[in-house]
């Protein structure tokens, strides 16, 4: 992973690997793209997975309270928050 | 389990009327029919990955594994990408086998044709790739690196529940767990509930995943084949011998229901479903096999008994033996214990083709009932004396018309089940 | 189409669990409504998310302790073997410890697992892959789930049917269901029918990795509820023919009615929040039993107390039970116990039959006011009634459901009757 992509793009690769979607490519995935439910169709233990992820790529401890939909409604909402973090 | 009114008669009669499997043979029942015919089963064996260095130096390296299913995609015309997306390798198998069963039964969609259709699966080790990764990430990147995918399909029961959603069964959803015996088990189970008239439906069947640490394992065990002189590891059901079975990965599963449903949907029968039971054997030790076959012989008789057949009526025996040293020997007990001083009716070991595990024996089982030619036993060339028992050497057979199979498991439990030939 | 059913009896039970070894320490606990959840020792749990579970402390009978092969034996094979002999002497059947088994008729093992001997299991793993030579292959020797229903088959010198179902929280119950099938049909005379789970790491991140783990002990059917506890031990109920028991002059301490099952077919680990499923297994052990649900007087709910299960639960309670489901006494043994995970729905489904016995239904623990929160599914806002510290007085009952809804999907509910109360059952 490398440390000069900007915190969308890690995102989107880490959505990418962690979720094992294959066949989409991190580019593919819009900033403001619904992720869960609609867009990419995304669900509970997806969001799990990708917490799991994030907390290993950006050496970060997210509480269970911090999962919300809010913060995970798109790669967009969820760089302003692990920025906020590191 | 069966719902047995008066001694002696089923309260229904049990038809299976659709076949699915995958394993190194390939996808569905064709592939193993030629597979059987052709016994030569040394072409389908793939060399285990021991790079991780769990084997020993010595020891097996062989093993009938399903990866070439995956890379050349004959599992992926019953799998959408979208779908198989989390589910461990087990699922996938599952779910194509019980789709593949599905649409064999006449079910165009391959879902099930009534809600209430009841799924037993059973399975030995689970779904062992995602459990060990699971162990990896808890005891050397800690626990809260634990992937919540690895966990959701790591259970034993993620086949069942996975075939269970993509085919719509929501009846009774059981997985069982008896190593050997289990998939013989699974198919009493959902055969005495379609008897007892719980659910119209039934898928039963069996998968297993072969993992590298799980077959350097078994090795250490010294329940697998061993590298002969020429390198080749041969299983030898019954030989002298023999010196352990070939483990196989994949996934069998068989759709069961009553005649009256299958006339009115038109299914074309693979076969009867006529009697079906299990014991223990007390003497085993944990992981391995015990002498108590004049009891099993006992046990037998009796199911064979509650539903109104016997020993004589018997004319094709699938056995279990698989090249076990021990199991064989308790396998071969059995058979004589049962049959006395009779002469034994011809005596099939699918598991020198199809391997230990996964279910396939019990596909071979059913494409017997339907009159399916084997050929001559794998492996099998010097009879043990001290079994007496030499199966089937390809020649010609007619058709069966009550095919016993056996499974008998390391640490005790054994089961077994009559097959009867299709109604025409 | 079937003739009439045998009527299947409790004859005995035998329990471990974080409240003790044996049923009396079980049954002492459960009407005091003291939950055996707090730290434990099993593992270091430093490094997991949560640091709490019923841990059964290592506490065996001295007798058992004696028995040849006890050493080898899994944690999860003990438990097992403890249950069994318990459950046996208290049905008052001969049993020499080692001999197994006498008398006449055939003896069937039926059980239920998640875990088996997956706690030795783990430990042989990380010494196999960091320090191969103090790996030992035989601590191996009872990893798999069906070993602790071998183990006790094996020590009993059980002769007839054995099997364990592995289904997640519904195996035990679903193995008690096999094990009225095959005493009614006369498969088996005799059916000792439970469970047994043993805390281990795989399961413990497992269940934090879903975040459904409360890190205080569980609070079923509470609103702020924040997820489940663990817990592990054993669980086994001896079944026989009524006229069996009555004709050794024996007394039940149960009648097992009936039996059902079903599958969500929804979610890997999410319920159906219709609770339908849930609602067509209860729906079917009732059938199954012969009974209306008026006549089922208290619910040993699942109960986990994850915000998902238990409102699923609810609304399978009131597709089922109507109107009348929030006056129909509820309880939670998870709530005291913790979630046995596999074996749960066999200590629940022991923990109703000592209900239904002493004629009164255990309480949980209160942690606030049982108001449960409303969800989408829900029109109105309807408050179970669990029963809160102190035990409710039902010398009465006709009749329980016990339920356990499972990961996966999978749906098993049972139904025991008071031994002595006169039901349309039989009739």
């Amino acid at each position: 992973m490398s440390q000069v992509l900007a915190t969308p793009d890690r995102i989107k690769r880490l959505i990418v690997d962690s979720l094992h979607l294959e066949g989409v490519q991190p580019e593919m995935i819009e900033d403001e793209a619904p992720l869960f439910g609609e867009g990419l169709g995304l669900d509970s233990v997806d969001a799990l997975e990708l917490v799991v992820a994030l907390e290993k790529e950006f050496g970060i401890k997210i509480k269970s309270q911090e999962m919300d939909r809010e913060v995970f409604s798109s790669v967009s909402t969820l760089s302003h928050f692990v920025e906020a973090r590191t | 389990m069966g719902s047995f009114d008066e001694p002696g008669r089923l309260s229904r009669s049990i038809l299976l009327t659709g076949l699915g499997t995958a394993g190194a043979y390939g996808c569905g029942a064709a592939s193993l029919r030629q597979a059987l015919a052709a016994a030569d089963p040394q072409i389908h064996l793939s060399e285990v990955d021991r790079a991780a260095g769990y084997h020993r130096v010595q020891g097996a390296r062989r093993a009938f594994l399903t990866e070439r299913l995956f890379r050349e995609g004959c599992l992926k015309e019953w799998l959408a990408p979208g779908e198989a997306r989390r589910m461990s390798p087990p699922s996938k198998l599952a779910v194509a086998a019980a789709r593949m069963a599905l649409r064999c039964a006449g079910f165009a969609d391959a879902r099930c044709g009534s809600e209430a259709t009841s799924v037993t699966v059973a399975t030995t080790f689970g779904p062992s790739s995602y459990s060990e990764a699971l162990l990896r990430q808890i005891l050397f990147e800690g626990p809260e690196s634990t992937s919540p995918f690895y966990f959701t399909e790591s259970v034993a029961n993620a086949p069942a529940a996975q075939i269970a959603i993509l085919c719509r069964a929501r009846g009774p959803s059981v997985t069982v767990c008896q190593r050997e015996a289990g998939v013989l088990i699974a198919l009493s189970q959902a055969a005495g509930d379609v008897a007892a008239g719980k659910v119209p439906h039934a898928l039963a069947g069996a998968v297993e995943e072969v993992t590298p640490l799980l077959h350097a394992l078994l090795d250490r065990f010294g329940a697998l084949a061993g590298p002969g002189p020429d390198g080749t590891e041969v299983a030898r059901p019954f030989d002298r011998r023999r010196d352990g079975f070939l483990a196989a990965e994949g996934s069998t599963m068989v759709f069961l229901e009553t005649e009256e449903s299958a006339v009115a949907r038109g299914a074309r029968p693979l076969a009867r479903v006529l009697a079906w039971g299990s014991a223990f054997d007390p003497t085993a030790p944990r992981t391995g096999w015990g002498t108590g076959a004049k009891r099993l012989a006992r046990s037998l008789v009796r199911t064979l008994e509650r539903a109104g057949l016997e020993i004589g009526d018997v004319d094709r025996i699938v056995s279990g033996a698989s090249g076990s040293r021990d199991g064989d020997r308790l396998e071969a007990g059995l058979l004589r214990a049962a049959w006395g001083d009779r002469p034994l009716p011809p005596v099939l070991a699918p598991k020198a083709t199809v391997g230990e595990y996964a279910g396939g024996f019990l596909a071979a089982a059913v494409l017997a009932a339907g009159g399916a030619p084997f050929g001559p036993t794998p492996g099998f060339a010097e009879p043990d004396p001290a079994l007496g028992i030499v199966p089937h050497d390809g020649s010609p057979l007619s058709p069966p018309s009550a095919v016993l199979v056996t499974s008998l498991a390391a640490g005790g439990a054994a089961a077994w089940l009559v097959l009867g030939a299709p109604p025409t | 189409m079937r003739h009439e059913k045998a009527i299947v009896a409790v004859s005995g039970v035998g329990a471990v669990s974080g409240l003790g070894w044996g049923v009396a320490p079980l049954w002492e606990g459960l009407r005091a409504g003291r939950s055996a959840i707090g730290s434990f020792r099993r593992f270091d749990h430093q490094l997991h998310r949560t640091h709490v579970a019923a841990e059964a402390v290592e506490d065996a009978p001295e007798e058992l302790a004696r028995i040849p092969g006890w050493k080898r034996l899994s944690v999860a094979d003990r438990f097992a073997v403890a249950a069994a002999v318990e459950g046996l002497r208290q049905a008052g059947l001969p049993l020499r410890l080692g001999d197994g088994l006498a008398g006449d008729g055939e003896a069937g093992v039926f059980w239920g697992s998640s875990t088996g001997g997956m706690w030795e299991a783990e430990l042989f793993f990380r010494d196999f892959v960091t320090a191969r030579r103090r790996s030992r292959l035989r601590d191996l020797a009872s990893h798999q789930v069906n070993a602790p229903g071998d183990a006790l088959a094996r020590h009993l010198g059980v002769t007839g049917p054995v099997q364990t179902i592995s289904s997640a929280c519904a195996s035990g119950a679903l193995a008690l269901g096999a094990a009225l099938d095959a005493v009614r049909s006369g498969e088996v005379d005799l059916a000792l029918a439970g469970g047994s789970d043993s805390l281990c790491q795989l399961t413990y991140a497992g269940f934090n990795a879903l975040r459904s783990v409360d890190e205080n002990p569980c609070r079923p059917f509470r609103a702020g509820r924040a997820g489940m506890s663990f817990g592990e031990g054993s669980a086994m109920l001896v079944l026989e023919p009524l006229e069996r028991v009555l004709a050794r002059g024996a007394t039940p301490l149960a009648v097992f009615a009936g039996a059902g099952a079903s599958c969500d077919a929804h979610h890997m680990t999410a319920p159906d929040p219709s609770g339908a499923g849930a609602a067509a297994a209860l729906e079917s052990a009732l059938r199954d039993a012969g009974l209306d649900r008026a006549e089922i007087d208290f619910v040993n709910a699942h109960g986990t107390g994850t915000s998902l299960n238990d409102a699923a639960e609810w609304n399978a309670l009131r597709r089922v039970f109507g109107a009348r489901a929030s006056d129909l006494p509820v309880t939670a043994t998870k709530a005291l116990l913790g979630h046995l995970l596999g074996s749960s729905g066999a200590i629940e489904a022991v923990a109703t039959v000592l209900c239904l016995r002493h004629g009164e239904l255990h309480p949980v623990p209160s942690v606030e006011p049982p108001v449960f929160a409303a969800t989408e599914e829900v029109d109105e806002d309807l408050p179970v009634a669990l029963v809160l510290d102190r035990p409710l007085p039902l010398p009465e009952a006709r009749a329980a459901v016990s339920t356990s809804l499972a990961f996966g999907g999978s749906n098993a509910a049972l139904v025991f009757s008071r031994w002595g109360a006169s039901m349309s059952q039989g009739d």
